[in-house]
């Protein structure tokens, strides 16, 4: 592991984001491929991160701080590159949000910020959100998926309604959406008519992956 | 609430984040995972000092204003101070009276039956009500979450609620009335997800003030213009109101000694911003969504024994766990809560939303009967010969916490039209009151 590795995962994991781009600016100046960082640094970091929250060795604000230092420092590197196509892209563009009706928001706050440190671009409506909120921004935001989260039988609902909503519209071929939270299971995403279900966090980023990929090709 | 400091939601979760470890620091709490209860006075004063830090550097932020909720310490201390330290909820012969504990305290708490939101659809309703209300060590029962409610998937804030609410009041009231106790306390309106089913629900005929009216806390240390309407009606109208609040493990909280200092901060300021007169925590995991992990079974027993060796406040605990009816481990998960929560001076055991609460008729009353049961058998029990005993009912079902074996339903485990439990799930019950008792703990029952 070389020191860089070592320097970066620490200002990751300390929230220092003025360094992480730092040392970052610094490596490249020296000469390495900035696509080098990516993959040998800063995604095998963040996988050690996720797997580190998984096992609850750190918590919801580590993970908040490591995808902020994450970020700026993607940011870095596509200052250098030439070329659009590159790995430092975002993995892919999510809105997500709790329900309407539902005021829970920390597991979704958790889905949220597991993908962004891997990379995918997320837009947070918070909670309480109406279904045709989820549509507007899903439009507007030019999003490939809709991750809708309730921790409540009586908001569950709403998730249809999106879906409903989306059919109605003319729109459900343009957005993949998924569902999960405590009483959300893989019928009831079946039963409404969604793309997919996670049972956690973890979960979530794989669904996400899957999809993307699905959708990337073709 | 109108008038505090204007703040971004996104800065008040870190203000708790990095509030709740300073205070770790300056406390010096750590989570020790050799022990599975905290035993130690001094290390439970020493969160309730933590927790108070809390309660007055951050106060409480609504969501509706943006705005932080800020009270002064010595606020504080005078809500504490006049907080009810017993109150009496149902009617009549029916009727129980809710004390302060202290730990290790002699007098047996307040029993709680109910399946605390579990999803049941209206058919089966009422009888699952039922075989709570018979069961003779359960004090006051809780209801459930309509499935459907008029042959439809209701939604709530939305007239749904409405109907949600008064449907609540015609089939607990009957399945109360059918159990031979008319005028037992019952904790609602569990189906007001917000204020519409609230208001509605306890209005004209509806449920009266002494049943126990809910509100609560949103993670962490939110509230919103919602849930405040919900306590400026109970209080207009003279109901009991009783509170709850949940930290994540694993959240802005962070580990199990920031869940505690936070638990301990909710109960504070649920007396403060809530005026409530009972006091209810369920950490909840961030990924099995249970209360019974390890972790938070020794954050409940600290945020407990923290409130109450330092305050009078009416605590309730409620045990959420991963199984469902007819595993032993459903059991096994009960006799570790219940007993945790009895020892730590807790003053109403609730329980049991079996299967954490998410699936569809996996509650009965059977496993809310045991849950009682291991309160009154763990009365006066030191927390030193406990957390020997509670290490070993978690030996028997944390290996199982990831597979979430929600067993079987009601319709299974039950004869739902005698409301009587299975032989079968009798046998289950039967052979885990003779493993506890193997244990250490002498059962009353």
């Amino acid at each position: 592991m070389d020191q860089f590795y070592e320097e970066l995962l620490d200002c990751m994991m300390d929230g220092d984001d003025e360094t992480a781009v730092n040392i970052t600016r610094a490596q490249i100046g020296g000469g390495r491929d900035p696509m080098d960082i990516v993959q040998s640094c800063l995604i095998p970091i963040l996988d050690d991160i996720g797997d580190k929250f998984s096992r609850l060795e750190i918590f919801l604000p580590d993970l908040i701080m490591a995808a902020d230092v994450a970020k700026a420092v993607k940011d870095e590197i596509r200052t250098h590159l030439l070329s659009g196509a590159d790995g430092a892209e975002s993995e892919g563009k999510v809105v997500i949000g709790t329900v309407q009706g539902d005021v829970h928001d920390i597991g979704k706050n958790i889905v949220a910020t597991l993908l962004e440190v891997n990379g995918f671009e997320v837009i947070d409506l918070g909670n309480d959100v109406a279904p045709y909120s989820f549509i507007e921004t899903a439009k507007r935001e030019n999003v490939d998926i809709i991750a809708l989260s309730s921790l409540l039988t009586t908001s569950m609902p709403y998730m249809a309604d999106v879906l409903k909503n989306l059919n109605g519209l003319g729109l459900r071929d343009k957005y993949r959406v998924i569902v999960g939270g405590g009483p959300v299971s893989a019928e009831w995403a079946k039963a409404i008519g969604a793309d997919g279900y996670s049972n956690d966090a973890n979960e979530a980023v794989e669904l996400c992956r899957r999809i993307m990929a699905e959708r990337k090709a073709g | 609430m109108d008038n505090g400091p204007v703040m971004e939601e996104k800065d008040f979760d870190k203000l708790i984040s990095k509030t709740v470890r300073g205070l770790l620091k300056k406390y010096d709490l750590k989570y020790d995972r050799e022990t599975a209860i905290v035993t130690d006075d001094d290390l439970a004063d020493r969160f309730f000092e933590a927790g108070l830090e809390l309660a007055a550097t951050t106060g409480v932020y609504c969501t509706d204003t943006h705005t932080q909720m800020l009270f002064s310490k010595d606020e504080i201390l005078q809500a504490l101070r006049w907080a009810p330290d017993q109150v009496t909820v149902g009617s009549g012969l029916d009727q129980c009276t809710i004390v302060t504990r202290r730990p290790e305290e002699n007098v047996v708490p307040k029993i709680v039956g109910g399946g605390f939101g579990a999803p049941i659809p209206e058919e089966w309703f009422s009888a699952v009500m039922e075989s709570y209300a018979r069961e003779p060590v359960i004090d006051s029962i809780v209801g459930c979450n309509f499935f459907t409610t008029h042959g439809r998937t209701p939604k709530t804030r939305s007239p749904w609620e409405v109907l949600l609410a008064w449907r609540e009041v015609e089939l607990i009231k009957s399945a109360a009335q059918r159990a031979g106790r008319p005028g037992i306390g019952v904790g609602v309106v569990e189906n007001a997800v917000s204020e519409i089913g609230e208001l509605s629900g306890s209005s004209y005929g509806g449920f009266p003030q002494c049943d126990w009216h809910h509100t609560c806390f949103v993670s962490e240390l939110k509230t919103n213009y919602g849930l405040l309407i919900k306590v400026a009606h109970l209080v207009k109208t003279g109901c009991i109101i009783h509170s709850f609040y949940n930290p994540i493990l694993g959240g802005y909280a962070g580990g199990a000694e920031g869940v505690a200092v936070c638990a301990v901060a909710g109960i504070i300021m649920e007396c403060v911003v809530n005026m409530a007169t009972t006091f209810s925590i369920c950490p909840t995991h961030p990924f099995y969504n249970c209360d019974t992990a390890p972790e938070l079974i020794w954050a409940v027993s600290a945020a407990q024994q923290a409130v109450n060796r330092n305050t009078h406040l009416l605590t309730t605990v409620m045990t959420s766990p991963v199984s469902g009816p007819m595993t032993e481990t459903l059991l096994y998960e009960c006799a570790a809560m219940a007993t945790t929560a009895t020892v730590s001076g807790t003053a109403r055991i609730d329980g049991v939303r079996s299967a954490v609460g998410v699936e569809i008729l996996h509650v009965t009353g059977l496993e809310a009967r045991f849950n009682g049961e291991i309160a009154h058998a763990a009365t006066g029990l030191s927390r030193k010969d406990a957390n020997e005993m509670i290490k070993e009912f978690e030996k028997r079902y944390v290996p199982v916490l990831d597979k979430k074996p929600i067993g079987k339903s009601f319709l299974e485990a039950y004869d739902p039209i005698k409301v009587q439990p299975t032989q079968e799930w009798l046998d289950i019950y039967g052979k885990v009151k003779t493993e506890v008792e193997r244990i250490g703990l002498k059962m009353k029952y």
